[in-house]
């Protein structure tokens, strides 16, 4: 940097020889540089937000968003007008900021959710997966919310791209940190709309450019005005041994700099339309089948994206979503997406088909667990009544009877366990290819294969253990008896304890480790109400056996009836190798459905007198759940006013878009407007010089030298302001003559034979341009050509 | 070096965009690949147009006096013209400035921008402290492209010059009674008003003759301006006879100041002057007769043109033999940091 005026100083050129002190003196008014950096800032930060959001087609008030965020960039920007008005004006602008924030926190925080739930929603489009949870947004006006929160993150980025953008130029940083979150809408195949592409790119450019021009960064220690010069590096002796000054540079030129950026931000603007015109955005990924690398990563991404950061730091083993019995270990259910089971079936019913896996008949009070039927004395798991009574119905012929065959491909579950559907009544037969096909009965409504018509009915159908319920449970078990109405049929008393269950005690995939020493159904009712499906299904089974229905836990997969139409067609695959006999849905098709961790389930079976033991749902519906994070946090912090949870409309608005369309005809419109003038005033050059053409081949000697004297002229007069005061000839010549005579006045002795020569030729040009001007004679080809060569000799 | 580590940097910055453009295949990265490749290509071929282009003239426009004056500002202009649509954050100029009749030289490196249709002015100020011709000469320009990834590099090698006055000394520092001696063998023909020096020719006016040259009355009447060239009549002026001896370059500043002052002192007073010096590349006397400032500072600045020697005496061991008709002149040497004038006889 330049110093201070006190100590500014000739600086030594050659010995005996300064460079004045005024020339370090100069100054100039630093503010249009601020200007133009605040620009530049703005171009990053209004087009990294819009960059994200019009990715994802999220509406809000284009005008004013703009609008602020450039003014705000424009005053970031200005605070490096004065060291004094940096620091006051961060501070007054936090301040304020802060003010802003506590007001409008509500619409900020919504605004946040909103776009966070448009991302996970278009997350979970992309990767096929279910959402597990959405942010609530309280005010459900979308075009208001995200309008605000946009000015909010332009604020933030005005702030703080305009440290890094201001002071060095930091092209680098600043692209890694706008370029972090701008990376999930292209991964999600997301494109942004072109005027943002442009901003971006051109603001990364037009940073790059006066980052390498090396001369932006006026001084903010001095007052209001900038000096000019500077000088720069070190004193040092070359090789030679010669010694080598310091340079002296400019340090910032605002003139050259909008220039640099004209040319910066034109050049980009031009090449993204004229590229986007080859390779247009819309079908730029047509044919494309992506690439292996981006395949590997997609696993994690979409937990990242559907999960958040907890995806990150999570470490449970991934069990395909069983816990085989195992209770109050997890305490958040992370899901993986990925699927676990691959099944084939033909639809037959609106109702979840459940596919078993591990059956619980003893809970062991805390330890926290359940005892595998298979391992329980008592139980031949051979014997299935159930589907006896339902095949030899089937076989009768009796109404609404059916066999059905599903394919079971076991992908990512446990490899040890089976995951049959309810009511098979042969071995599952393996393939060598992996799956297994299991031939089954469904119960569908109407059907009357009444288990008591079998011929199980001389064995116990149940047994105490089925009825059994822990002494140490017993408070729980009562204090959710006392909390219901139990008189009724026992699907009465289901839905009775279900609706309890909806009502007092909500659904998380967060319930939270049991602690140790504790119980888990004691933990679940007494004391944390909450919890998911395991939960309640311990809990279920335990109440109801307390009520002297037999019970059993329950765990396997649940696939629910819009997962199988969302299921892919089988091609080739006949409907009558799958599926016989009655359908609720008519005749279908085999489809296949991807079974995943996040259709791992724990439910209850219930003895029923008629049908058996029948699977009972008893997990109440999860509502899609909140997270826990920075924000809810910030909210809580803040104090948000809205906390009764009630579900509210959310809206979209439709706001002025800056479209692909309008951007490319613009930029055709200019292409078109510099492509006519350049033709128009080509087209006046050429026919002008066509029109000289053709008269200079038709005139003789005489008029052809007015005509080259002339235009000779015209040119001498556009680069020599004295030559225009030469009104005749031979003040014309006479000047050029004068003119070239000083230009060899210092060269060696013969100047003066050169001279004289000169002088001789110039009268003579003067006597031959007279002649060819006013004589009304024609001079000779001689004379022509003399003159001519003159006239480049005097032109050089 | 510093292109190198930008090129470089860019490189490092194209490949990771082309891994992410081969990660995502976005059409965002594909545009910033088009535009990363087209860059540095548009930015180099404007550079390279520019360089074509580019013209630079060096000026030295005093605004009022001809010359400049030893430890004041003079001004030299370097003007970049650029007829072109291209423009450039960073154009180095190699400058050489020299005095050669001291004959020191020093090189800089002055950075400027040029701006697109315009180019460049750059004024500036130049203190001698040493008086003489000083050069500025532009000998090359270095023009980086807006990337900052190259200089390409025009010769130049523009000379403007501007020729700098000694400083006029107040006091004198040399006998008085010296000077008188001296005086009075040229006395009578000092004086102005008694020209004693023979009109050789009467001819046009050229511009830069004298006023006091013409001869008004046949001015008059041939309607067209007439002056009177004279020859001067030696033995009857004052002559002074500086030592143009450069082995001490503070010496010969103390003689060139000294002669400077004395012969302004002196024309102030209405004396006229010879000025002669040793020309040690023509091996002869240059004579000049002096009545005016205007003419003062005309002698010296031919004297500049100069070369120095290397003997204190030398131009005075010759004055014997190349003017024995000359009776007596003023002396100007130096001696440590002292100016020695003194009349001297000659023979």
């Amino acid at each position: 940097m330049a110093k201070s005026k006190e100590t500014i100083e000739d600086r030594q050129l050659c010995e005996g020889v300064m460079l004045g002190k005024s020339f370090f003196e100069k100054k100039e008014n630093r503010i249009l540089t601020l200007f133009l950096k605040g620009f530049v800032v703005y171009l990053l930060s209004m087009g990294s937000i819009g960059f994200y959001l019009s990715a994802f087609n999220i509406e809000y008030n284009t005008v004013i968003c703009h609008g602020v965020i450039f003014i705000m960039a424009i005053l970031c920007a200005c605070l490096y007008y004065r060291l004094l008005v940096e620091n006051l004006g961060y501070l007054i602008l936090l301040v304020a900021f802060g003010g802003l924030v506590m007001l409008f926190r509500t619409y900020i925080n919504s605004g946040f959710y909103a776009i966070v739930n448009i991302t996970t929603d278009k997350a979970s489009q992309y990767f096929d997966v279910d959402i597990q949870r959405l942010y609530n947004e309280q005010i459900g006006n979308r075009y208001l919310t995200v309008s605000c929160v946009v000015i909010f993150i332009g604020i933030v980025l005005d702030i703080f791209l305009n440290v890094y953008i201001s002071r060095r130029m930091q092209y680098v940083t600043v692209s890694f940190f706008i370029m972090g979150l701008n990376m999930i809408p292209l991964y999600l195949v997301a494109e942004p709309d072109m005027i943002y592409s442009v901003m971006l790119i051109a603001g990364m450019a037009m940073a790059y450019i006066f980052k390498s021009g090396r001369h932006y960064s006026p001084q903010v220690s001095v007052r209001r005005y900038s000096y000019v010069f500077e000088e720069k590096g070190r004193r040092h002796k070359t090789l030679s041994g010669k010694v080598k000054e310091k340079e002296i540079a400019y340090v910032y030129d605002v003139k050259a700099m909008i220039q640099a950026g004209i040319i910066g931000f034109c050049f980009v603007f031009v090449a993204i339309v004229v590229a986007s015109a080859f390779k247009p955005k819309e079908n730029f990924n047509a044919g494309y089948e992506g690439n292996k690398y981006k395949q590997v990563t997609m696993a994690a991404v979409s937990s990242f994206l559907i999960d958040g950061w907890s995806a990150f730091y999570r470490r449970n083993q991934d069990t395909g979503g069983m816990s085989h019995g195992r209770l109050g270990d997890v305490s958040t259910v992370y899901l993986d997406y990925e699927t676990d089971l691959v099944v084939q079936v033909a639809p037959y019913s609106f109702d979840t088909i459940y596919l078993k896996s591990f059956t619980g008949i003893r809970y062991n009070p805390y330890d926290n667990s359940w005892t595998s039927m298979d391992i329980m004395n008592g139980y031949d798991v051979e014997q299935t009544p159930e589907a006896d009574a339902l095949s030899m119905a089937y076989m009768n012929g009796e109404q609404n009877t059916s066999k059905a065959k599903m394919r079971i491909n076991n992908v990512g579950a446990d490899a040890r366990e089976n995951y049959l559907p309810y009511y098979y009544y042969d071995e599952p037969i393996s393939s060598a290819q992996g799956f297994v096909d299991v031939i089954f009965y469904p119960r569908l409504d109407g059907n009357e294969a009444w288990v008591y018509e079998t011929d199980y009915t001389d064995c116990m159908p149940y047994t105490d253990a089925d009825l059994y319920v822990p002494e140490e449970n017993y408070e729980a078990v009562e204090y959710v008896v006392s909390q219901f109405d139990w008189i009724g049929t026992n699907e009465e008393v289901v839905r009775e304890l279900v609706a309890y269950f909806q009502a007092e005690i909500p659904y998380t995939i967060r319930p939270g480790k049991t602690p140790k020493n504790e119980d888990f159904v004691n933990y679940f009712i007494l004391e944390n109400q909450k919890g998911y499906c395991a939960h309640y299904a311990t809990a279920a089974v335990l109440v109801l056996r307390y009520m002297g229905i037999p019970a059993r836990y329950v765990e396997g997969y649940a696939i629910d009836y819009n997962q199988i139409t969302d299921g892919e067609l089988v091609e080739g695959a006949r409907y009558s190798d799958y599926y016989d006999g009655y359908s609720e849905l008519g005749e279908t098709a085999l489809v296949e459905v991807n079974v995943t961790d996040a259709d791992a389930h724990a439910w209850i079976e219930i003895y029923d007198f008629e049908n058996g033991w029948i699977p009972v749902e008893v997990t109440p519906v999860g509502e899609v759940e909140e997270a826990e994070d920075f924000w809810t946090m910030f909210e809580n912090i803040m104090g948000s006013g809205d906390t009764s949870g009630e579900e509210v409309e959310i809206t979209q608005g439709e706001g002025f878009k800056i479209s692909d369309e309008l951007v490319r005809n613009i930029c055709y419109v200019l292409l078109g407007l510099l492509g006519s003038i350049t033709l128009v005033f080509g087209s006046v050059k050429g026919i002008k010089f066509a029109r000289y053409f053709i008269r200079f081949n038709k005139a003789d000697n005489s008029d052809k030298l007015i005509m080259k004297y002339a235009s000779f002229c015209k040119k001498i007069r556009k680069r020599d302001k004295d030559f225009r005061d030469k009104i005749n000839y031979k003040e014309q010549v006479e000047y050029l003559y004068a003119k070239k005579y000083d230009a060899n006045k210092t060269e060696e002795e013969n100047v003066e034979v050169t001279s004289d020569k000169v002088k001789e030729d110039t009268a003579y040009i003067i006597c031959v341009l007279e002649k060819a001007g006013f004589s009304g004679k024609v001079i000779s080809q001689e004379e022509y050509n003399i003159a001519i060569e003159w006239l480049k000799n005097a032109g050089a | 070096m510093e292109n190198f580590f930008r090129i470089i940097a860019y490189v490092i910055l194209l490949v990771i965009n082309g891994f992410v453009f081969y990660f995502l295949h976005s059409h965002f990265h594909f545009l910033l690949l088009v535009i990363m490749i087209a860059g540095p290509v548009l930015s180099a071929l404007l550079a390279i147009y520019l360089r074509s282009k580019i013209r630079v003239v060096v000026e030295n426009r005093t605004v009022k006096d001809k010359y400049a004056y030893q430890n004041k500002e003079g001004y030299v202009y370097i003007k970049i013209i650029n007829p072109t649509w291209a423009m450039s954050l960073d154009v180095k100029l190699c400058l050489a400035i020299r005095n050669p009749f001291f004959e020191t030289e020093g090189e800089r490196i002055i950075s400027i921008p040029v701006y697109a249709k315009k180019g460049y002015e750059l004024e500036l100020p130049i203190v001698a402290t040493l008086p003489g011709i000083i050069q500025v000469e532009v000998k090359t320009v270095k023009i980086k492209d807006l990337m900052g990834f190259m200089f390409l590099k025009k010769d130049i090698n523009e000379v403007g010059e501007i020729t700098v006055m000694p400083e006029k000394i107040g006091e004198l520092d040399f006998e008085s009674a010296n000077l008188d001696q001296g005086m009075l063998e040229s006395e009578e023909s000092s004086k102005r008003g008694n020209d004693f020096s023979d009109v050789h020719e009467i001819r046009e006016y050229i511009p830069g003759d004298k006023l006091m040259s013409i001869h008004w009355k046949l001015s008059a009447k041939r309607d067209i301006l007439m002056v009177k060239d004279r020859v001067s009549m030696s033995d009857k002026q004052l002559v002074i006879l500086p030592e143009l001896c450069g082995i001490v370059p503070h010496n010969l500043e103390i003689i060139l100041t000294t002669t400077y002052s004395i012969i302004s002192q002196l024309i102030q007073d209405k004396t006229t002057v010879r000025l002669m010096y040793w020309s040690a590349t023509r091996f002869e006397y240059e004579d000049i007769r002096i009545d005016y400032a205007e003419e003062l500072d005309d002698a010296f600045a031919k004297m500049f043109y100069e070369k120095t020697y290397m003997d204190m005496n030398e131009a005075a061991s010759h004055m014997a033999n190349v003017h024995p008709e000359m009776r007596a002149y003023l002396h100007v040497t130096a001696d440590g940091s002292k100016a020695v004038v003194m009349v001297k006889e000659n023979g």
